[in-house]
């Protein structure tokens, strides 16, 4: 061991570690393997005979209850595909990729110290740091309004995390207006904006809750038209069969994924979403040497952990969303299970999403609203156009 | 639990109606719209009508409700917060007039047969709404249409013209 126990205090320690290992290790490595030896060599005397439930039976029972109706639901919305895995790997994870692939590019080395391959913990880090930070709030904010705000922001990441489907069975809600649906949650996302730039009570996140609204408002029209040319293609409005076999977005892209025909559409689906989620060159909103942090200025402890996560679900979401529309979802080679392949293009497309903030700068407003209400609606009107001929034609 | 969550959007559809007209701070009445709205979309789900629902969220909140908001930001004044409230007798002549509608129309839905009406199983897909419009109903579309189209344009114009007028 390492220093010699010189105080009570350190003895004291030394025993509670050891207790500590011994507890932990009776129930993760002594009673399975006691039971895989049982299996094998059938002791005459069942040492774990006072034990009501046995650890093998739990977890079948465990399993059982998840494949029957409250519990299945409720894994669904907090485990997996719910709130859980979005928050570990959409957040957690991705945004230490994202913090590593930046730092990449800019010959830098990113976060290192915080776990031993290259800073991989350092994002979990930055949980605790944000979770025991004191959370100010500003004198003179509308309080209720400025603490709602992350809550609501989050609300709507949830909304929208509900909608993407990982296989044909794994999703929370499939509703049969699901593409539609998808733009009537994001337009509660200008009014949160608007909501945290005023409830600040401050300049700068006013300036940014301005921007945000005419950002968004003005990225929301080609963004719902790129996606007309897919829903016209595959007849469907829901993402995910509604019944084994039937009609949904993604399973009519088996023969061809949709990003070939609908190419433009899904180009200005991307710009789009880089808007949406107010990433550069689309950060207008924030423009860090401009407004601070714009909207989310007032922001600390965690609340602003909440924006961040609320940012990491939406890119999850808007990523997810492209892999359905664009990608094929869950479709690939069989051995391999669906939700792998639909992580996997997921994950591209978030890389991709990441890709801009290292490499281009920021637009200015009057630039971003033109290339918003002019050019990215004209190019989607286009890709409508291809779709309909391509309909007429009789070729998809 | 579709009775549960009818009765709590009922509560969210009022409430909100009631802070919407009540609530001193005007942007808290904007915020109650918003939510009032909202709730009414949520009856149109459980009403098996998600179409309409969809399309009252997106349009009531992702654009009424966000444009009365920015309005409201931008030409803020601090005296609307001490507006004087009306006079009570006002206030009481509202209240009757209020009541009195809710009472005749309870009574119009109740003569009516909308309470024989059947569950139907199934809504309608949004291929027999698309069907239904561009067939029986194309002529109407059209009209929407062009009135629509003439609206915006006439819009871009107006709001051209007076951008000259200001640069001369």
């Amino acid at each position: 061991m390492s220093k010699p126990i010189t105080t009570f205090e350190d003895f004291i320690k030394r025993i509670l570690i050891v207790i500590f290992w011994v507890a932990l290790l009776s129930i993760v490595v002594i009673v399975p393997v006691y039971y895989l030896l049982d299996s094998v060599f059938h002791f005459p005397v069942d040492l774990f005979a006072l034990a009501t439930v046995k650890p093998d039976q739990f977890l079948a029972w465990q399993l059982s209850l998840l494949q029957t109706e409250p519990y299945r639901t409720l894994f669904a919305l907090t485990v997996f595909p719910g709130f859980s895995f979005v928050a570990v790997y959409g957040t957690i994870f991705m945004g230490w990729v994202e913090r590593k692939f930046t730092a990449k590019i800019q010959l830098r080395t990113g976060p290192m110290n915080a776990g031993k391959v290259e800073g991989i913990l350092q994002n979990i880090a930055d949980f605790f740091k944000l979770a025991f930070k004191e959370l100010v709030i500003p004198e003179g904010v509308d309080k209720a309004t400025f603490l709602a705000v992350p809550i609501a922001l989050m609300a709507v990441a949830g909304g929208l995390i509900s909608l993407v489907p990982l296989s044909p069975t794994t999703y929370i809600a499939n509703p049969s207006v699901g593409a539609v649906l998808i733009f009537a949650i994001l337009g509660f996302t200008p009014l949160v904006t608007l909501m945290a730039g005023w409830a600040s009570n401050s300049k700068y996140p006013f300036l940014g809750g301005l921007r945000a609204l005419h950002q968004l408002v003005a990225f929301e029209i080609p963004m719902i038209l790129s996606l007309v040319g897919v829903v016209l293609l595959a007849g469907a409005l829901n993402l995910a069969p509604l019944s084994p076999g039937g009609a949904s977005i993604v399973t009519a892209q088996s023969t061809i994924w949709f990003i070939v025909p609908q190419f433009l559409g899904a180009v200005v689906f991307y710009c789009c979403s880089l808007a949406e989620l107010e990433r550069i060159p689309f950060d207008i909103p924030e423009a860090d040497s401009e407004l601070v942090a714009g909207w989310q200025t007032e922001y600390t402890s965690m609340p602003f952990g909440v924006f961040q996560l609320a940012n990491f679900s939406r890119m999850y979401i808007m990523a997810g969303l492209f892999t359905t529309f664009f990608l094929g979802g869950w479709l690939g080679p069989a051995p391999v299970p669906p939700e792998i392949w639909f992580i996997a293009k997921l994950t591209i497309v978030m890389i991709m999403l990441m890709l801009p903030r290292s490499i281009m700068p920021r637009l200015r407003i009057d630039m971003l609203i033109r290339k918003g209400w002019t050019m990215l609606l004209m190019v989607s009107f286009v890709n409508l156009f291809i779709a309909m001929l391509l309909i007429s034609l009789g070729v998809v | 639990m579709a009775d549960l969550v009818f009765l709590a959007m009922m509560v969210l559809t009022v409430g909100s109606a009631i802070v919407a007209l009540e609530a001193d701070e005007i942007i808290y009445g904007a915020i109650g719209l918003a939510g009032s709205l909202f709730g009414v979309a949520a009856l149109f789900f459980l009403l098996n009508a998600p179409y309409v629902a969809v399309f009252q969220i997106a349009v009531y909140i992702g654009a009424v409700a966000v444009l009365i908001l920015f309005t409201v930001m931008l030409v803020r004044q601090e005296k609307w917060a001490k507006e004087v409230p009306p006079k009570s007798a006002a206030r009481l002549a509202g209240i009757i007039t209020g009541l009195a509608v809710t009472v005749v129309l309870t009574f119009a839905v109740l003569a009516s047969n909308l309470s024989q009406f059947t569950n139907v199983a199934n809504s309608a897909t949004f291929v027999d709404i698309g069907a239904l419009i561009s067939t029986g109903d194309s002529a109407i579309l059209l009209v929407l249409a062009l009135v629509l189209a003439a609206s915006v344009v006439g819009a871009l114009t107006l709001s051209k013209v007076e951008r000259e007028e200001k640069n001369q």
